[in-house]
């Protein structure tokens, strides 16, 4: 759920005691006055349908202001209000600068260069660090961008509900029918893309050194299984930093099992306290580290079994290796079906005055060269070509064949899931288990 | 009058400064942790008093009461700050001591020392310690060929050989150890340094022993400055969250800082976050006023002894 480049920033006496007391004075006094007590959020009893006429109907996730939740068995085509209309057919190429909100590192800089060139405009990156903090400063108003990437299918209802986008206009889009997979070009978050156009996708799985594993673990019934049986690679394991892929691992444990699909999107309180109690299991047997740096860690060999984005081993057999060390000695395997694929993608600021150079970015990402390059030389994560897959990048000799499987295929996309918003009661059951779990 | 006022003046700015960064942060704590959230999880700050919900500083309550994840992990808090300031102080006396009294021109270089590992930041001395505490870091080699590693093996600190960043707590106290001593030695040795010497020969030639003279005088002379050392250093430890994420990230390593940290990063609880921050400032503010009383006292004990 998490987006990859969503990465933890790290980067007096008397005061002090009048202060206090007069915090606790003021502390009291609200108790005392008999204050409010709940902790239902703002407006949450307006969502969904309530009352006797509620039973009648099958209760389906509902999110913020009430929007529907968007699944793969539930689609939603989001309206095009009378004053929020798509720019028109055939309209001049505004001059620059284009304005982009983007994470830090996500965005080929020879890339860029090459577009500036070509449509004579200067560009500007801002960047962010988590889609809330995106998403916080575009409501606030704070920011203004004409072009915000990076945002995945689960941050939706949120771009929508506080009206942060402009709808598209596909006639200044011809590489999106041409190029993206057809499963990406109208997909069930945004049926039409009629706000969105995809950037890259990626996938959960498990990244390993195969020099140092004695297992095959591509090879098991049931790869997760690695995890449980790590006790040999105690304090070199790793966990992904992140609740929802975390916890939906084990879940995709059982399934690949018991043979059954999951819902990795479930709000069901048990299947997500067993998953809690799966993880925890770990500490016992293989301490593991709850980190996203595998990119580094694995190729450094400070950890050499990890549940990794699919990108991320990809990005560490391309620029992280250290000297010495071969690309090859990396493996990744990811699930054919049941298991975690995102994608993230490009949408236009409501309050953009550059949407034809927007628009023209987002067609000139789309071409397959540029996608091409933007991914090898640069992101490491596969943009949705129908031109580019792993054979392609096998006999360039670009990837050793056991990285083959960090190119997500159009098919295994459609079979496994995407971790998306959940209602919020729903998402506070994931997150008092990752608290819970992450309290060792 | 004039000078008086010349003074209220200069201090202006400060006590400006501290109201601000401090004080009104402080209030916007309490107004987030004593507000709601709204349908998209985002914190809706209650900033009247007398619209305080108490909901979320409740249920944090309830999870401490009935044992949750927050007592575990302040619990563990505790326990690697108080080993940590121990240790701090088993450490870091005999250096000030020695520095104040016995290090004669050489006072100044120690000094140096002392300083001058804070002249990097923090955090690369942390990915500095990762580098070296590696299985084929040059630390562990030095550790193992000292013995150390063997030690602390045979003591159950430490899971297995060159395993130093494999989620250990022992690492975790011990960079902490690192990472703050200073701070601890820096106002112990001016404390030391003050005590008037006049007192020790006072005592010897009253007939006590060096040892006993040590114990009698010197130690409780200087216990504002080891109490000094210890809030110095304990205050950010309770607070801190990346020295246990750098060493170690494991989940049996995570402090009330790490805990915090994954509230207000990512997810629904936010409020959460907060109210737990007021915890923790709340028993920080504990600590403080227990570190106030006990100087003063200390101060006039050692008056009238």
């Amino acid at each position: 759920m998490g987006h990859p480049r969503e990465r933890t920033g790290l980067t007096r006496q008397q005061l002090l005691r009048r202060g206090a007391g007069a915090a606790l004075a003021v502390g009291g006094a609200g108790v005392l006055a008999g204050c409010e007590n709940t902790t239902e959020p703002i407006g949450a009893s307006a969502a969904g349908p309530g009352g006797e006429a509620g039973k009648l109907v099958v209760a389906k996730p509902v999110g913020p202001g009430g929007l529907p939740l968007p699944r793969p068995d539930s689609a939603v085509t989001w309206a095009i209000t009378p004053e929020n209309q798509p720019i028109a057919d055939g309209r001049p190429v505004e001059r620059g600068p284009l304005s982009i909100y983007n994470y830090a590192d996500y965005l080929d800089p020879a890339t860029l260069k090459k577009f500036q060139k070509e449509f004579g405009a200067s560009v500007k990156v801002a960047t962010y660090n988590s889609a809330d903090e995106a998403i916080a400063k575009l409501a606030s108003g704070q920011v203004s961008f004409d072009l915000i990437m990076g945002l995945t299918g689960s941050n939706m209802v949120d771009l929508i509900a506080r009206k942060l986008l402009k709808p598209l206009n596909h006639s200044y889009l011809p590489n999106l029918e041409k190029n993206i997979w057809p499963e990406l070009a109208d997909p069930f978050y945004d049926r039409g893309s009629r706000y969105t156009v995809p950037y890259v996708v990626w996938m959960d799985g498990i990244g390993w050194r195969n020099d140092k594993l004695k297992e095959d673990v591509a090879g098991m019934d049931v790869p997760w299984d690695i995890f449980w049986h790590a006790q040999a690679y105690r304090g070199k394991v790793g966990i992904l930093d992140d609740r929802r892929d975390a916890l939906s691992m084990p879940m995709q444990r059982d399934a690949l099992r018991t043979g059954a699909r999951p819902d990795l999107n479930t709000e069901d309180a048990d299947l997500i306290s067993k998953a809690e109690s799966d993880l925890a299991e770990l500490s016992g047997i293989c301490n593991p580290k709850v980190t996203i740096t595998d990119y580094q860690t694995l190729p450094e060999g400070k950890t050499v079994l990890h549940h990794s984005w699919s990108g991320d081993v990809l990005g560490a057999a391309f620029y992280y290796l250290p000297k010495g060390v071969k690309a090859d000695v990396l493996s990744f395997w990811g699930p054919e079906q049941n298991g975690v694929v995102q994608n993230d993608f490009f949408c236009v600021g409501r309050t953009s005055k550059r949407q034809v150079l927007a628009h023209e970015f987002v067609n000139f990402m789309l071409d397959e060269k540029n996608a091409y390059d933007n991914f090898v030389n640069f992101t490491g994560y596969t943009p949705p070509q129908k031109g580019i897959d792993a054979e392609a990048l096998l006999s360039q000799d670009l990837i050793p064949k056991s990285l083959e499987q960090t190119i997500v295929r159009p098919d295994q996309f459609a079979a496994n899931q995407e971790l998306l918003q959940l209602s919020v009661t729903g998402q506070r059951l994931w997150d008092d288990a990752w608290s819970k779990f992450k309290a060792g | 009058m004039g000078s008086r006022w010349t003074w209220r003046l200069v201090a202006l700015p400060g006590v400006v400064w501290l109201s601000v960064f401090f004080l009104l942060a402080f209030y916007v704590v309490l107004a987030v942790a004593f507000g709601n959230q709204d349908t998209l999880s985002q914190p809706v700050p209650h900033w009247n008093p007398l619209d305080w919900n108490v909901g979320y500083v409740l249920d944090t309550l309830k999870n401490f009461w009935h044992g949750g994840p927050f007592l575990k992990v302040s619990l563990r808090t505790v326990e690697f700050v108080a080993i940590a300031v121990a240790l701090s102080l088993l450490i870091g006396y005999p250096v000030a001591y020695f520095a104040a009294r016995h290090a004669g021109r050489w006072k100044g270089a120690i000094l140096l020392a002392l300083i001058v590992p804070l002249w990097i930041n923090y955090l690369m001395r942390m990915l500095a310690w990762i580098n070296l505490l590696a299985p084929d870091g040059i630390g562990s080699d030095v550790l193992h060929g000292l013995g150390i590693e063997k030690l602390f093996l045979t003591l159950g600190l430490l899971d297995e050989p060159g395993g130093w960043l494999n989620g250990q707590p022992t690492t975790v106290i011990l960079a902490l150890v690192y990472g703050y001593i200073p701070f601890f030695i820096l106002p112990l040795f001016v404390a030391i340094d003050r005590i008037d010497r006049r007192h020790i020969e006072a005592a010897r030639d009253l007939g006590a022993s060096a040892r006993s003279a040590f114990f009698r005088v010197t130690l409780p002379l200087s216990l504002p400055g080891i109490l000094a050392g210890c809030v110095l250093i304990a205050l950010p430890m309770f607070g801190d969250y990346y020295t246990a994420d750098l060493v170690s990230a494991s989940t049996q390593t995570n402090m009330i800082g790490n805990q915090i940290d994954e509230l207000m990063r990512q997810g629904s609880e936010k409020v959460t976050g907060a109210a737990l921050t007021l915890f923790l400032s709340l028993f920080l503010l504990g600590l403080m006023f227990y570190y106030l009383r006990t100087t003063r006292r200390a101060g006039t004990t050692a008056q009238t002894t």
